[in-house]
């Protein structure tokens, strides 16, 4: 009988840490770190269905809540903090020197710095040699933030970004004191149709 | 009184959210919410005591546990793992649409328009 | 703040509406239900396991479309993610920090036997805990590992898909054979009378098809996030 008293006992604790987990997720404000305690969290109520009796949930939730469901998290979580920047201008605004010190680069890095976001340009041959008809499509079909084109009459550089999305509004704000550079926005349209 | 404290769980899952600012934020509520219903119901199943649902040749004397509920949240763990992951998906979409995953930002360039 | 306040009132109601529910919860309470389970289910299905004699024969209507709830999610997630130009190839953070080497031999060392573990999971779900969905979700996880272990790894989310849609039609097909057999949809094809060693062919033929399903939505799943995560 000793044995069932010291079995509640285990119970009633785990359920008291299972809500201290429980509050400690809702109030924490960093992303990152909340990935780490639902991972204990789902370990915590995988030991207590096994106490209340029920192994085939637990065998489940093991197996899901510990390697899918974190991977996923950490992936989604890492993707909200990129700005994605094609290059198809392939000169020196971004790369000058052999390193990043070209003006659109400067710019393109305090911008990203200011926000807490991270700067990623990727310049792929495909994607480049798609014609300017066509950029809207490719910024609403891929995830691509923004595209860098190059206006060789004029010698101004043209940033297209979405117009439903916050960055390019602070983009433009920020890209005002400079000459050469100029912020188009695609005129909106629905989203997902 | 078990069952009153995975309530607990529950209902601190309902005020994250309410409360939270963040999308991200709002997918980890769902999941908190998920699991203290799935362990209410495997309390309710267990309220008289009894053993595994795993039978031998002889019945248990004390009875067993109800199996019922059990076979009823296995399914419940592996699509909620799912539907999180779509819930996710469209986060991302969301970030590289409107820029922001807070909540606020969101609704005021939705009514700005 | 006040607002807060107030939500924290509501819930508290809600807390107390519950706390007075469970005061009548042994007058609504009743053991007809596990009394007849735990009586009649091994006769009556083959399956030890009780967890598994309801799964996947007294309520196996229910099981069918859940696993059905989890194909239309798989292919959510597809959809959502599917670029019409592919431009990024499929690899993934870990390949920017390169693995270390001691978690790369580690993982060859486990990968076999947490497969092994999963289809143990599987085939014996009808005598232990265990059964299709476990052991579907532990073989996904054994596949993850597989990503750390060569992260240039490229999948055919296509193939993958397909075979997944083939296996649920097949699951239908042999949950519908009953009605050849017994005259009733969706339960053992077995007559009632066979022995529980005959019932259990079928019980383990089930198991094996839906941990299969199973493991190639999540193996699905991942794979579009590591796509997605480049």
């Amino acid at each position: 009988m000793g044995n069932l008293d010291m079995l509640s006992l285990t119970a009633y604790a785990l359920q008291v840490l299972l809500i201290i987990m429980a509050i400690s997720i809702v109030v924490h404000k960093n992303n990152g770190t909340i990935i780490i305690l639902i991972t204990t969290f789902s370990l915590i109520t995988a030991s207590l269905y096994v106490i209340n009796k029920a192994p085939d949930v637990a065998i489940a939730e093991v197996a899901i809540g510990s390697a899918i469901i974190p991977l996923i998290y950490v992936i989604s979580i890492s993707r909200q903090r990129e700005f994605i920047v094609l290059d198809k201008a392939m000169d020196d605004f971004i790369i000058a020197d052999n390193a990043f010190t070209g003006v659109g680069y400067v710019l393109l890095k305090r911008f990203t710095d200011f926000y807490h976001l991270e700067l990623n340009i990727c310049n792929d041959v495909r994607l480049c040699s798609l014609g300017a008809g066509r950029d809207q499509l490719l910024c609403e079909q891929t995830n691509v933030d923004l595209i860098v084109t190059k206006d060789d009459e004029r010698n101004v550089y043209i940033l297209k970004g979405k117009a439903s999305s916050v960055l390019t509004y602070k983009l433009e704000a920020m890209a005002r004191d400079y000459d050469n550079i100029e912020v188009v926005k695609f005129k909106d349209r629905d989203f997902g149709d | 009184m078990n069952p009153l404290l995975t309530f607990v769980v529950i209902l601190i899952g309902f005020y994250g959210l309410s409360t939270s600012s963040n999308i991200i934020k709002s997918v980890f509520c769902v999941t908190i919410i998920e699991s203290g219903v799935i362990l209410l119901f495997l309390n309710l199943g267990n309220l008289d005591g009894g053993v595994i649902p795993i039978i031998g040749d002889a019945l248990p004397v004390g009875g067993i546990a109800d199996p019922l509920p059990q076979a009823l949240m296995i399914t419940t763990i592996v699509i909620g793992s799912t539907v999180t992951a779509l819930a996710l998906m469209l986060c991302i979409k969301v970030f590289h649409h409107y820029g922001t995953v807070e909540w606020a930002e969101i609704l005021s360039r939705e009514s700005g328009k | 703040m006040i607002k807060q306040l107030i939500l924290i009132g509501l819930l508290g109601i809600l807390f107390g509406v519950f706390f007075v529910s469970m005061q009548d919860i042994q007058e609504l309470y009743n053991t007809f239900g596990k009394d007849y389970i735990a009586a009649t289910g091994f006769a009556d299905t083959g399956s030890r396991n009780l967890v598994t004699a309801i799964l996947l024969d007294y309520r196996l209507f229910d099981s069918l479309f859940e696993a059905g709830i989890l194909l239309i999610a798989v292919s959510g997630v597809i959809w959502i993610s599917k670029h019409e130009s592919q431009e990024k190839n499929a690899q993934f953070m870990l390949d920017k920090f390169k693995t270390p080497d001691l978690f790369v031999t580690f993982s060859r060392l486990v990968y076999p036997l947490m497969l092994a573990f999963g289809f143990y999971v599987i085939i014996n779900g009808h005598v232990s805990p265990g059964g299709g969905f476990q052991g579907g979700a532990i073989i996904a996880t054994a596949i993850l590992i597989l990503y750390y272990i060569d992260a240039d790894k490229d999948t055919n989310i296509a193939l993958i898909v397909t075979i997944e849609k083939i296996l649920y039609i097949a699951i239908l097909l042999v949950a519908s054979l009953s009605l050849v057999s017994r005259g009733e949809l969706f339960t053992n094809f077995f007559v009632i009378d066979a022995s529980p060693d005959t019932k259990a062919i079928y019980l383990v033929l089930l198991n094996v098809m839906i941990g299969m399903k199973v493991a190639l939505g999540l193996w699905t799943i991942f794979t579009a996030f590591l796509k997605e995560g480049r």
